[in-house]
């Protein structure tokens, strides 16, 4: 055991090629949890059961979907870009895997830890755009680019005042590295406490949820508008990994939000945050936020596109702007 | 019943034959009998004293198609019901140029009977499809047809209807 | 239906999108062809249809007896009143007397019927602007109303309840019971639809001035039912041409202001209250006696008649013409969806798409009715 541990740690690419292997896993363990979580949430939201038939209060249905997904027929429309449409979700899914690898699941439980793991994460995010645009240009579909075009339009405008609530952040801690952001929070003095980061906090959740095509920000899929946006006419596992690719990304965004601003693995009250305790605590806070966006998915109507504009370009990304500005003027004194 | 008196004088003035009729019986409060010349006229009328269009239909009968339109009034009870026969040709001015509803009412009409409206700027199949243009499902067979007279409320006539009973000439041509 | 369309697009900033048969927001097999410049609707043309049975010719190939089925088959959602149209018309050619109890059901039955649709329709809309518990929490209390309906009447949706002289069956003490308290259910029930819904900052700038409809308009295309007294015109054919019992009851038309899509949403959720009112009242009052006068078959007279009844949407009429046999000469169908939609291209020519969804929604537009 202490032999295979140290090889691990001898060769960081065997440690890298295991991390890929387990994240991918997770990345589709996350889909399943979360897509067995939202139905019945949603269901208790909605006084229905939600799935009730597989399994105890119907836990295997998410599986049973899976599975069925992998059986159907993968349609390409006559008219579509063979080669892209198949391109697009992968495209998706990828960028995915690659973020859970930077991300600190506890101090010592992590894919890899960069010095610039942010910028790598963000960086990395705004692939999911690119495919979107992908999947809704080569559907050769015109409800497919309306989703495509809108998801590109909305992505542009939330990526600013996700970046500016962020920086607030890096300021505060003065570097780029998720694991110091998370040292630096150690106690209970989480960010989300400063009123000047917990206002960056807000609008990092209202412009994460419309980054991650979230309803009331679900423009890109507005269902009674576009009939499913940009994967209309996916079929199968293309569609399915567009789906395990949105509960990744919403798990991405609850987990940046809670080791910005939460504390990442550290536990409340200074309560111990060992290797397994530490993922205990982050997990427990990422599912909180995704319940969170669940909640909200299933209350609120959808916003109209003009209006989800006139959010970002003239409330979020100016409020972040001035919050930036007090955040670095009040770094400057202390 | 300012409202009806007024239709009422609006309507003699304009020339038109209107009449007054039982509306417990017959469900509408006045009656009007157009020419075919007069229909784009009455309706403008019709829309100058505040009436909406409720529907525009048309019966099959001999000589040609009768061409049935309803009005009633948003304000007071006030439903009007006018008639007027499509020339020989089964040609009837459009209206929907005044009361843009009655557009897809003549549309269906002429799917359902061929009423020509002239006039009409887009007379494409709206119900049926394209394939049925020419079907005209609801002309009569010819030993259905009935002279318009037949359809006509007699005037001061039974409201009763006449119970079935097979008269004895039937019965024993049955047998 | 026709599968051309009139639009000639050679402007190369424009584009057709085709909007249906199946498309979510058309609530059925309503096809929209619209000629789009980006996201602006440009050019609106409805293509209808594909739900046509013919009923008018139906209503021509039989005895009148026989297209009672069929009246219930064209609203689904709220085929009461096109039942009590149907018989009601029938007995003012025939001069048929109803017992009053008869009357009395009637009302009870179509205005529950009322609700029932206006719940479906409020839970459609806002799932049409992409909230999707509404509808859940109207089904809830939509199933209360089929629930009793269905022991009386045997059906759920496509009521074949009335008969000319009456109705098929007398209501029980059971159904009494259950009407009064599915009543007072409901009334702690609607400030919970107005809180999750009408209050919703989202939704209020989803529908205000939205798809404005102007009284001309409305008097221009025929529009009726909520979808004009959204515009403020207190126009019913409850109270203008009172049928039935309905001028023995109490209850106000709510309107709106502006005519658009909130003045009509809401208009429908403060009708609910009303008919909660007259189902009261006829409770309170329903008279004893038969339900059914003798049925007797009997030739239409010579002549022309019409009957118009309030629906969940509005104004239908029926115009009937006799020619002395069993068998209806003529039967027009006036549907009030049919001419609510009508106005759908002068009301949201110019549009963004998810405006365009939003008005639509707001007209409650049942197809098969439309299509007949």
């Amino acid at each position: 055991m202490q032999q295979i541990i140290d090889l691990i740690q001898t060769y960081s690419l065997l440690r890298m090629l295991i991390a890929f292997l387990v994240l991918i896993g997770i990345v589709f363990l996350n889909a399943i949890v979360m897509g067995y979580l939202e139905r019945k949430i949603a269901a208790r939201i909605q006084r229905r059961w939600g799935p009730m038939e597989i399994g105890v209060q119907g836990w295997l249905q998410m599986i049973l979907d899976g599975v069925k997904m992998l059986a159907k027929q993968l349609i390409v429309p006559r008219d579509a870009d063979r080669f892209l449409f198949r391109l697009a979700p992968l495209l998706c899914f990828t960028p995915v895997v690659m973020i859970f690898a930077a991300l600190p699941f506890s101090k010592a439980l992590y894919g890899i830890n960069l010095h610039i793991g942010l910028i790598y994460i963000i960086a990395m995010a705004s692939i999911n755009v690119f495919a979107i645009l992908i999947a809704g240009w080569s559907s050769n579909n015109k409800y497919s680019m309306f989703g495509a075009m809108r998801s590109v339009a909305q992505n542009i405008a939330y990526e600013i005042p996700i970046l500016l609530s962020l920086l607030s952040v890096v300021l505060t801690t003065a570097s780029f590295d998720l694991q110091k952001i998370v040292e630096a929070q150690s106690g209970w003095l989480w960010f989300a406490v400063y009123p000047n980061l917990f206002v960056a906090f807000v609008i990092y959740l209202i412009a994460g949820c419309a980054e991650t095509n979230r309803a009331p920000f679900d423009l890109p899929e507005a269902e009674s508008e576009l009939t499913a946006g940009f994967h209309t006419e996916y079929s199968g596992f293309g569609f399915g990994l567009f789906a395990v690719a949105e509960y990744g990304n919403l798990f991405i965004m609850a987990s940046i939000a809670s080791i910005m601003f939460l504390g990442g693995w550290n536990g409340p009250f200074g309560l111990a945050s060992g290797p397994l305790m530490g993922a205990f605590w982050f997990l427990s806070k990422v599912f909180v936020l995704m319940l969170v966006m669940i909640w909200v998915r299933w209350t609120y109507p959808r916003v109209r596109f003009d209006q989800l504009m006139n959010l970002a370009w003239k409330y979020l990304i100016p409020f972040s702007l001035v919050n930036l500005l007090i955040t670095a003027f009040l770094v400057k004194m202390i | 019943m300012s409202l009806m008196k007024n239709t009422l004088d609006i309507l003699k003035s304009g020339s038109f034959d209107v009449a007054e009729s039982d509306y417990k019986k017959c469900g509408y409060h006045l009656e009007v009998k157009l020419t075919e010349s007069q229909v784009r006229d009455f309706a403008q009328a019709m829309l100058d004293c505040g009436f909406y269009i409720d529907f525009v239909s048309a019966v099959h009968v001999t000589p040609c198609f009768q061409v049935v339109y309803q009005f009633a009034h948003f304000d007071e009870a006030c439903r009007i019901n006018a008639k007027a026969m499509a020339n020989a040709q089964g040609e009837i001015p459009t209206i929907c140029d005044i009361y843009h509803g009655a557009n897809w009412h003549e549309r269906e009409t002429h799917d359902f009977y061929g009423v020509v409206f002239t006039g009409h700027a887009d007379l494409r199949t709206l119900l049926l499809s394209e394939e049925d243009a020419d079907l005209k499902p609801l002309l009569k067979h010819a030993d259905k047809l009935v002279n318009v007279e037949t359809i006509t409320r007699k005037s001061g006539g039974d409201a009763e209807m006449k119970p079935v009973k097979k008269t004895k000439e039937e019965q024993t041509a049955a047998e | 239906m026709s599968t051309m369309t009139k639009f000639e697009t050679t402007d190369k900033h424009r584009f057709l999108l085709n909007m249906g048969p199946q498309h979510p927001a058309t609530h059925g097999v309503l096809r929209v062809i619209l000629e789009m410049d980006g996201e602006y609707a440009m050019g609106i043309d409805p293509v209808l249809g594909y739900g046509h049975r013919m009923q008018e010719k139906m209503a021509e190939s039989r005895t009148w007896p026989g297209f009672y089925p069929n009246t219930g088959r064209m609203d689904y959602v709220g085929a009461m009143p096109f039942n009590h149209g149907y018989v009601a018309l029938i007995e003012r050619m025939a001069g048929i007397e109803v017992p009053e109890r008869a009357e009395y059901i009637r009302v009870i039955t179509s205005e529950m019927n009322r609700i029932a649709s206006h719940l479906l329709g409020i839970g459609a809309y806002v799932l049409d602007l992409g909230a999707f518990t509404p509808i859940l929490y109207a089904f809830d209390d939509r199933e209360d109303i089929l629930d009793a309906l269905e022991d009386i009447t045997g059906s759920r949706l496509t009521y074949c309840y009335y008969r000319v002289g009456g109705v098929l069956k007398d209501i029980d003490d059971t159904f009494i019971k259950r009407t009064r308290a599915f009543i007072e259910n409901f009334r702690k029930r609607i400030p919970m639809y107005n809180d999750l819904v009408t209050g919703n900052v989202i939704f209020i700038k989803r529908t205000e001035g939205v798809g404005i409809i102007t009284a001309d308009m409305a008097r221009r295309y025929g529009a009726t039912g909520p979808t004009l007294r959204g515009s403020g015109i207190a126009y019913d054919i409850r109270k203008s041409e009172p049928y039935s019992v309905y001028s023995h009851f109490d209850f106000d038309i709510p309107t709106g202001k502006n005519g658009d899509s909130l003045d009509r949403y809401y208009v429908r959720i403060c009708e609910l209250e009303q008919s909660l009112r007259i189902i009261e009242q006829a409770l309170d009052k329903l008279p004893d006696g038969p339900v059914l006068a003798k049925p007797k078959r009997a030739k239409l007279q010579e002549g022309d008649c019409s009957f118009s009844v309030e629906t969940a949407r509005g104004v239908l009429t029926y115009y009937l013409v006799g020619d002395g046999s069993e068998v209806p000469y003529k039967l027009k169908i006036r549907v009030p969806s049919y001419s609510n939609l009508s106005l759908l291209e002068e009301m949201c020519t110019g549009m963004l798409i998810a405006d365009l969804v939003s008005a639509m929604g707001s007209l409650d537009l049942v197809i098969p009715e439309i299509d007949r």
